[in-house]
């Protein structure tokens, strides 16, 4: 369906580090095979993504199971869960509890792990078990203590965290520089939210033909924009209404449960922003219904700013924008710059699992332990094979072979679920600031202290499906300063929220929280 | 012997219903389980009718059976009475070529993807470039935001699901039409019966059957909206969901952001038992008008 494509367009967007792109659904393999000595055996791993169709994936498949088969004996397959409506068919393959798929890549705060953990689709990970077939990544996780953040609450490692890749998936406003220096903006350099009111204003006036920001569909960037960068309110992940995650805690107060849709009045003032920008046409009228490629508007030069994760500005925004529109400077501001209030990735925003079905889970471990820390493995699998689709420049960059274009010839084999900083190069495409912008957020940022709290959501779910269609009928609607009363509409959502249960499940919240406050001692 | 014969032609209607209509009902279950993969459908904990509370708690069960019903009742309705008008006039048409045409042109929307009328329409209506708003300004109007009033929307959609649905609907009675005896219409020309006279005395009458089997029919699937439809037109818009929302739009909302097997399942019974009452209530209804033309 249309709107799936766009989610699809959106998810890749999202998860799609770097260059890696598209990929569809293989097969999976009959996981048949002796032991050591016999007929290697076959792991299927389950990626998210298009599956390619350039045949590059299966040439450097070919070559991996070479050396798969003689460390291991063992070849490696990928069963894709393309993007076209991923979020359903991820949880119903793991449903359909079928044998046909071993590795399992999964994320506690987009893939739905601890859900899937505790309905019983991961196998439990012994630490005696990983320790024979997975020797070099369980001593790594386990140096840094990193097991405590897979483990239920009965004590078992449901999956292996991807804990030592460093990423900044925190979003922000991509913007150009020429517009802003001409908007009068210093350097160019934007540093508060409010800020943009300026510079929409100046796009509206002096470039007609573009949208100050082209914004399509249902989303809540210029509310959780304002709110991250005027309260000290940090969301807490393990809990969602819908796609809003409804409750907070502060950094003065983190023992409290509290939300910030209901209360304080900075939603109010976020709202009042939106709708002043509304007024003076920053997005299309129909922005709601509107479902068009904004990021290629930005590139077109037809959208003053677009919003995403640091990581898709560094790893293909600046290179994209500033080759199409020569002299546009593009910069970031993220949400939260202004009073430090953002986080660094949590350590499971990919993650490795075993599924309970798997009929070799130990050959299973083999081949995740060989593609996370051999050189080789991971090379191929990361980056495919040297010269056809990677070259690696004199200076050590990243780069791709002459004629190579990303848009076709990607190798999409997605590894989400294991990547390793020291077997990262720098890309040619990266921009140029990457470095510094990362230091920049380094060091403010702040550790999401809440990575092994568990929240039981059984008592309350009825009430979060609830609140979710409150949300959904009102934070778009505040999102794109719909409202000619937000006060009014506000006062509204939150009568609606407080029938739909909002206390009760505030409380059962908050004495998840104080259990577990407890417990850490 | 005969009945054998025809017994076996039903095989592959009754098959398809056993797979996908009979065989899965005991999964209805899951409804009233707190679902997990390791204890499956009927191991899982029961919990009762709370998969079925959200819908309460929402606030919304009341909007959304309204909307639903409302919707489907101006479908039923109006589209019936344009389905008969439609094969009424198309059996008038003397021109054997001009009622090919017509026929096939009513017939054309039904094959268009609701994805591509949802487009259409946006392109249409939209504020910044739709059409009919570049019209407006052409002739020196003022645009008007139609995705953001909530009144417009329930003829917008009326209107879409007619265009697209009156052609095939037709369909039917025409074929009907043509299986009424001819000797009626001789007889009636030889008394002298004006056009208007052989239509109120002969075909309406003998398309009532056919008119109350398809009403029977229709009113089964009267909590269910046409999904696809309104998903398109409307999608995410949340300024119309006041007079858009249906229950299974709701619903893809809620399980999609979810990914609640069970509530879906809940939402689900409830809509079937709800059409199931009114089929049982429509058809006792009929019965005692009169029992021919009750379906069971």
């Amino acid at each position: 369906m249309r709107r799936r494509t766009v989610k699809a367009a959106a998810a890749v967007a999202a998860f799609g580090m770097s260059v890696a792109a598209l990929a569809a659904c293989s097969g999976g393999g009959d996981g048949g095979g002796g032991g050591e000595g016999g007929a290697p055996t076959e792991i299927t791993m389950l990626v998210l993504g298009d599956k390619p169709t350039n045949g590059r994936l299966e040439a450097m498949l070919e070559q991996l199971n070479e050396r798969l088969i003689e460390q291991a004996n063992a070849t490696l397959d990928l069963y894709y869960i393309e993007w076209a409506d991923w979020q359903t068919q991820y949880n119903v393959q793991l449903l359909s509890g079928d044998d046909n798929v071993d590795l399992i890549t999964t994320a506690t705060d987009w893939l739905f792990a601890w859900e899937n953990a505790e309905k019983g689709a991961f196998l439990p990970l012994s630490p005696e078990m990983l320790q024979e077939f997975a020797p070099q990544t369980w001593e790594q996780v386990d140096s840094e203590g990193h097991w405590e953040v897979t483990k239920l609450d009965d004590g078992e490692i449901y999956f292996i965290p991807e804990d030592n890749f460093t990423q900044w998936t925190n979003h922000g406003f991509f913007y150009r520089g020429d517009w802003a220096t001409q908007a009068g903006f210093p350097d160019g350099e934007i540093t508060e939210f409010e800020d943009f009111t300026t510079y929409f204003q100046w796009v509206k006036d002096n470039v007609p033909d573009a949208y100050p920001w082209d914004v399509a569909g249902a989303n809540e960037a210029a509310l959780t924009g304002y709110l991250q960068g005027h309260t000290d309110l940090q969301t807490l992940q393990q809990v969602s209404a819908g796609n809003y995650y409804p409750f907070h805690t502060s950094e003065s107060d983190p023992d409290t449960v509290t939300s910030w849709y209901m209360e304080g009045d900075e939603l109010l003032e976020a709202a009042e922003l939106a709708q002043e920008w509304n007024e003076m046409g920053v997005w299309r009228e129909d922005a709601l219904n509107y479902d068009g490629d904004t990021r290629e508007q930005l590139y077109a030069g037809l959208s003053g700013v677009d919003q995403h994760h640091t990581q898709t500005f560094t790893g293909g925004v600046y290179d994209n924008l500033s080759t199409k529109q020569p002299g546009s400077d593009p910069r970031f501001f993220y949400w939260g710059q202004e009073n430090g209030n953002y986080f660094r990735d949590i350590l499971t925003h990919g993650a490795m699992a075993v599924s309970a079905n798997s009929s070799n889970p130990e050959k299973a471990l083999e081949v995740y332990e060989l593609i996370r820390n051999d050189e080789e493995c991971y090379r191929l699998l990361n980056f495919g094979i040297e010269g056809t689709d990677y070259i690696v420049t004199d200076d050590g960059f990243l780069d791709f072979p002459e004629g190579y274009d990303s848009s076709t010839d990607s190798l999409g084999a997605n590894f989400w679920g294991g990547r390793m900083d020291e077997f990262e190069l720098p890309r040619v495409t990266d921009a140029p600031n990457k470095q510094e912008l990362f230091d920049q957020l380094d060091a403010d940022a702040k550790d999401y202290p809440y990575s092994t709290l568990l929240i039981n959501k059984d008592p309350i779910d009825p009430i979060l499906a609830a609140m979710g269609s409150v949300f959904s009928e009102y934070i778009p609607q505040l999102q794109y300063g719909k409202f000619a009363d937000p006060e009014a509409a506000i006062a509204e959502m939150r009568q609606k929220l407080l029938d739909a249960g909002y206390e009760d499940a505030l409380a059962s919240v908050q004495a998840d929280l104080d259990a577990w406050a407890q417990n850490q001692g | 012997m005969d009945s054998k014969v025809l017994l076996l032609m039903c095989l592959p209607a009754v098959a398809f219903f056993v797979v996908f209509n009979y065989a899965p009902l005991p999964g209805i279950w899951i409804a009233f389980t707190n679902f997990n993969y390791r204890d499956g459908i009927f191991g899982s904990p029961f919990v009762g009718l709370q998969n079925f509370e959200f819908l309460i708690r929402s606030g919304q069960l009341w909007l959304l059976t309204r909307n639903t019903i409302l919707y489907n009742l101006a479908f039923i309705v109006l589209g019936n009475i344009l389905q008969i008008s439609l094969a009424i006039m198309l059996n008038e048409i003397r021109m054997k070529y001009f009622k090919k045409v017509a026929q096939t042109l009513m017939f054309l929307p039904y094959f268009i993807s609701v994805v591509l009328i949802g487009v259409i329409a946006f392109n249409l209506l939209n504020y910044d470039t739709g059409a009919l708003n570049a019209l407006i300004v052409q002739t020196g109007g003022d645009p008007i935001k139609i995705y953001s009033i909530a009144g417009a929307w329930p003829f917008i959609i009326v209107l879409v699901h007619l265009w697209q649905s009156t052609g095939y609907g037709s369909i039917v009675y025409f074929a009907a039409i043509m299986g009424i005896d001819k000797s009626l219409f001789e007889a009636a020309a030889i008394d002298g019966a004006s056009a208007w006279q052989r239509i109120r005395y002969i075909i309406l009458p003998s398309l009532k059957p056919t008119f109350i089997i398809l009403l029977l029919f229709s009113l089964g699937g009267i909590m269910h909206g046409n999904f696809g439809l309104f998903w398109n037109l409307v999608g995410n818009n949340a300024t119309l969901y006041q007079t858009t929302d249906i229950i299974e739009t709701a619903v893809y909302r809620m399980v999609m952001s979810q990914n609640n097997f069970t509530t879906s399942t809940a939402v689900g019974l409830y809509q079937s038992i709800f059409g199931f009452t009114l089929v049982m209530l429509a058809n006792w209804f009929v019965r005692r008008m009169n029992k021919d033309y009750a379906l069971f």
